[in-house]
């Protein structure tokens, strides 16, 4: 009875072995998944503001209005199109983007606000909801790519933590966190990334290594082939999982030295451009889902530069110097190589600005009436969706909530955004909140 | 040894103070269990501060130091032994017996009826790895597990619970248990980190005192809160965080003092009749008004936090109005019952929810207690969600649950005694290896499950195992360190599940553990403490030393193929053709496995 028993449970850790799984696949379960979802591999790159960055400076300037400050507009590649001065590269590109100037939010705090757009939901009671990231990595998932499907260059978490968090999807959905090293002088400024703790102290030859894991693998065995459970089983997940991608060439993609020199100078020599160019290569690594954050005007993820209660001309100018070359070279590099087709990219903060000028030359939150984009994958590019009043204190023609725009980014994904999980409190969550509805002009 | 004092010691108990630092730096010696040769006279690690510059009274100070002569003479044993009279003892000892055993026969007969197997009962060693884990919040120290392992005696299971208890490790352990429990959003949103040391600190005195839980919850309830002063509010010693963290609003304290001290869940109430369950709109808001002395003006601005520190308590407070609508409704229990206002004329609305909530009659408070406590040490309540005492969520073993309650009760809401009920329970001493299909379902409690371990619980863990002295500031709770090694590891692994049985491992986290510069000097020849002294100990065979590895990181001895297995890697020098390289390559491997890195 008992070697049944032991043999039957072993069963189940037959994908247990450490080094072998690193090229071999997944446990069983996960590799019967993968071959059920036949979805296509979409991914998805969003980039982040924190702080709330002002509509009027970027994608529904108001210019000769007294709301609209000093901040001019220019013509885009799009006849009839026009965005802020600050932006000339993107307005080149404007064919491949939809800027929608109708959000209309309620949340005017930084942190329900930074929940509220990581995961379509108010933080209510018990209820941990994931961040859009997880969510949608857990849908989009190439099981074949060695890296974790989630990664996440440079957050500012501090607003919200939970609202980077996988929620109760559980940690298995967690992003791979990766911050910037900025190196050199003013004048030679480089930008590397790392993931932690990826290499083996150097004292540590590789067959030291191997028979580490080895050991380890028989150790496992033994101990969890009688002792059936979940944490054990997630054990020795992640432990393949960080095996995979210590193993895997696929790390190659967090080192940028391969990449055009001109390339890389192209989308910005900082921490946003590069991490761009990154959310690039993870995706043609493979990887599902890249959230980049920009809250600095030195291109880098600390605090929360668009929140720019004072100077907001100045600020946002700063800003948009560094989000203008990366945001555009992105668009421009994923067409090139054919890749924005099946890449949704994601432009949004937590609000939008006061469209009154405050008399600090700032501008405050506001979530009535401001702008996010789209662009790529299943996106109908080229149009503006929705629009504000003169003064811009009023959505005009279709709003958009969160919860749609969330159902819109599920359904350019090719995912059902009713499709539901299980919360940690019992009750079947949809993606995007019941009652919404994908907004079919901006959908291809 | 010198006498090792913290001169913060409103919240400190300098005996078990003192108790711990020795211990953490005579490991040389404790680690590899030889009794009574001292390796070094003093500690230079902890010289600072020393009694030259104590605050303590003369009696305290004279505690410290005979603790210190009796240390010596036991030969280094860092355990405090507390004796109590025998007598006395003994007669805890029968009426404890005697609901474990009213226990064990329930389950029996319920693992009959459903016809299930249970596991085999634990061997001392994986008994006391799981309760040094469960009571003293880290793995025990190789010096510990020797003398558990050779102790003669036949009730030394029941004996060490009782030490360990009293030791100052399972008060804090404790202290953190029912800090997570009772204001977990200190864990999840940053602005009420500077919380927990106030609090933490409040819970320890009590924890400490060993006083009664009817009467802590009493005291948090009751709390003269001194709402208009904000910055001393995190800094002070007290329970008021459990209101801060519910932001002072009539309705966050209703479903959180709802939750926490009767396990019912009234959150979906608050805005419309419970879907699922009986609650009705109207009774969460009768609940709310014990707390509406808390209510804000209309025009109160919600995003403002200073609002909510220089705002009064309106003590006379009785009754509430639901928002959105003109009904003011009074206060009223969730049994049906009103106050009886004109009785007591003195009382606040909070004294008497507080009266009612602790009173031996309330259907939940002793259940919910009992049942969180058990969930502590099973990974699941037996009503599970803990706190999801339901019509529609009914308990596993009902019976178990009215026993354990009972004797919550009549002994006096006396938590250690409630935990050497549980711990004294066949339930709870049973084996993990499973040896039957039928102890898959873990609402049969049918064998120890796999359950992950909280941050805390992990990182000291990991500290013993590897000889890693911790700073005794981290021991500290006014001492919010961000950048110690074990801050860092709690960061790393903090985790939002719910029940240890859903305990994740992250990619991150399992990097962290294979290539960290933590675990690399852990097992490193030049900075492992535990390797070193295995290594550099001249008398010890190679299957002693790898003996003496697993006895560190696994609380027992490598079982026969294990032996083999290791020895072999051991005699040949592994992949480094190297003795102590080999060494270090077994202490990663047992460092990184799950059976490590679990409570099983």
């Amino acid at each position: 009875m008992q070697n049944h028993i032991t043999r039957r449970l072993f069963s189940g850790y037959s994908g247990l072995s450490l080094l072998g799984t690193a090229c071999s696949g997944w446990l069983p379960v996960l590799a019967a998944q993968a071959a059920t979802s036949a979805k296509p591999h979409r991914r998805c790159i969003l980039l982040w503001m924190s702080g709330g960055p002002s509509q009027m400076e970027t994608f529904d300037p108001k210019p000769g209005q007294e709301n609209g400050g000093p901040t001019t507009a220019i013509e885009t590649s799009v006849p009839g199109i026009q965005i802020s001065e600050h932006l000339p590269k993107l307005a080149a590109m404007m064919q491949h983007l939809a800027p929608i100037r109708s959000m209309s939010t309620k949340e005017g705090d930084h942190t329900r606000a930074t929940y509220f757009m990581h995961t379509g939901y108010l933080p209510q009671g018990p209820i941990r909801y994931p961040t859009l990231g997880s969510m949608l990595s857990r849908e989009l998932i190439n099981r074949e790519c060695d890296l974790p499907s989630f990664v996440s260059v440079n957050p500012f978490r501090a607003f919200s933590p939970a609202a980077y968090g996988p929620g109760f999807l559980g940690p298995s959905w967690s992003p791979l966190v990766v911050n910037s090293q900025m190196t050199g002088d003013e004048q030679n400024r480089d930008v590397s990334f790392e993931v932690s703790n990826l290499k083996p102290s150097e004292q540590i030859t590789e067959a030291q290594s191997d028979a580490r894991l080895q050991l380890l693998t028989s150790l496992e065995h033994d101990f969890l082939s009688s002792r059936p459970g979940a944490p054990g089983r997630s054990h020795v997940e992640s432990y393949q999982q960080a095996v995979r991608m210590m193993k895997s060439a696929a790390v190659g993609a967090f080192n940028l030295d391969d990449e055009d020199q001109t390339l890389r100078d192209a989308y910005g020599r900082n921490p946003f451009g590069q991490g761009c160019l990154l959310a690039r290569r993870l995706i043609e690594n493979g990887v599902s889902f890249v959230e980049v954050n920009l809250s600095s005007a030195d291109g880098s993820g600390g605090g929360a530069g668009w929140d720019t209660h004072a100077d907001n001309f100045e600020a946002v100018g700063s800003l948009c110097g560094v989000l203008d070359p990366a945001y555009a070279t992105l668009i421009q590099d994923l067409h090139q190589r054919g890749l924005l087709l099946d890449t949704l990219v994601i432009w949004m903060g937590e609000f939008g600005r006061t469209p009154k000028i405050n008399e600090n030359t700032g501008r405050d939150h506001w979530p009535k009436s401001w702008s996010t984009v789209l662009a790529g994958a299943g996106i109908q590019a080229g149009q503006v969706y929705g629009s504000t009043s003169a003064d811009g204190m009023e959505v005009e023609s279709d709003p958009v909530t969160v919860q749609n725009l969330m159902a819109t980014i599920c359904q350019a994904l090719g995912i059902d955004h009713e499709t539901t999980n299980l919360s940690n409190v019992g009750r079947p969550i949809p993606l995007a909140d019941h009652g919404s509805a994908p907004i079919a002009e901006l959908l291809s | 040894m010198k006498t090792i004092l913290d001169k913060t010691n409103g919240f400190g108990d300098p005996v078990g103070r003192m108790t711990e630092s020795c211990h953490r730096c005579c490991r040389f010696v404790l680690k590899i269990g030889i009794f009574g040769i001292p390796a070094r006279n003093s500690c230079p690690e902890v010289a600072e501060p020393l009694g030259s510059n104590l605050s303590l009274p003369p009696r305290l100070l004279f505690l410290g130091k005979t603790v210190v002569n009796r240390q010596l003479l036991i030969g280094l044993n860092c355990l405090l032994l507390t004796v109590s009279p025998a007598v006395a003892q003994e007669r805890l000892n029968l009426s404890v017996d005697r609901v474990v055993s009213a226990i064990d026969d329930r389950f029996q007969q319920s693992w009959q009826a459903e016809q299930v197997v249970p596991a085999e009962v634990a061997d001392d060693a994986e008994f006391i790895r799981r309760l040094y884990l469960d009571l003293a919040g880290r793995i025990p120290a190789v010096s510990e597990l020797r003398a558990f392992l050779a102790d003669p005696a036949r009730d030394k299971r029941a004996q060490i619970v009782s030490q360990l208890l009293d030791s100052p490790a399972s008060v804090r352990h404790f202290t953190t248990v029912w800090r997570n429990a009772l204001i977990p959003q200190a864990n999840s949103q940053p602005e009420f980190r500077g919380l927990i040391p106030g609090f933490q600190a409040w819970l320890w005195e009590r924890i400490s005192a060993g006083q009664p839980y009817d009467q802590i919850v009493r005291e948090i309830i009751t709390s003269e809160l001194n709402v208009s002063n904000g910055a001393a509010l995190a800094a002070t010693t007290s329970p008021d965080a459990f209101f801060v963290v519910r932001e002072l609003k009539p309705e966050n304290l209703a479903a959180g003092t709802a939750r926490a001290f009767l396990g019912v869940r009234l959150d979906c109430a608050q805005c419309h009749d419970h879907p699922f369950d009986k609650w009705q709109q109207q009774q969460f808001w009768n609940m709310a008004a014990f707390y509406a002395g808390f209510s804000r003006p209309e025009d109160a601005d919600r995003d403002t936090p200073a609002m909510m520190l220089s705002m009064a308590e309106n003590r006379d407070a009785r009754s509430i109005r639901i928002p959105g609508t003109e009904d003011v409704v009074p206060a009223v229990f969730l049994t049906g019952g009103s106050p009886d206002w004109n009785q007591q004329p003195q009382q606040t609305a909070r004294d008497v929810l507080a009266d009612w909530i602790v009173d031996p009659q309330n259907p939940w408070f002793a259940r919910m207690a009992v049942n969180r406590m058990w969930a502590q040490f099973f990974g699941r309540g037996i009503v599970d969600p803990v706190d999801d005492f339901s019509d529609n969520n009914p308990p596993s073993h009902p019976e178990v649950l009215d026993l354990l309650a009972d004797d919550f009760v009549a002994g006096g809401y006396d938590l250690k005694r409630l935990v050497r009920v549980i711990t004294a329970t066949r339930v709870y001493q049973l084996s993990s290896r499973q040896t039957h299909t039928s102890q898959q379902d873990p609402s049969h409690f049918a064998r120890a499950v796999l359950r992950g371990l909280s941050p805390e619980q992990f990182f000291d863990s990991l500290a013993e195992a590897v000889g890693f002295y911790q700073p005794y500031r981290s021991d500290n709770p006014f001492v919010v360190d961000t950048d110690s090694p074990r801050a860092q590891f709690l960061d790393l692994f903090r985790d939002s599940a719910e029940s240890s049985l859903d305990r994740e491992t992250t990619i991150l986290q399992a990097l962290a553990m294979m290539n960290g510069e933590f675990i690399s000097n852990a097992t490193s020849l030049n900075d492992s403490q535990t390797l070193k002294a295995v290594i550099e100990f001249p008398a010890m065979t190679d299957a002693q030393k790898l003996e003496t590895l697993f006895l560190a990181a696994l609380s027992r001895p490598p079982s026969e193929t294990e032996q083999q297995r290791f020895g072999e890697y051991l005699s040949t020098g592994g992949a480094a053709g190297n003795k102590q390289a080999a060494m270090a390559d077994i202490f990663w491997v047992l460092l990184n496995s799950s059976e490590f890195l679990l409570n099983h």
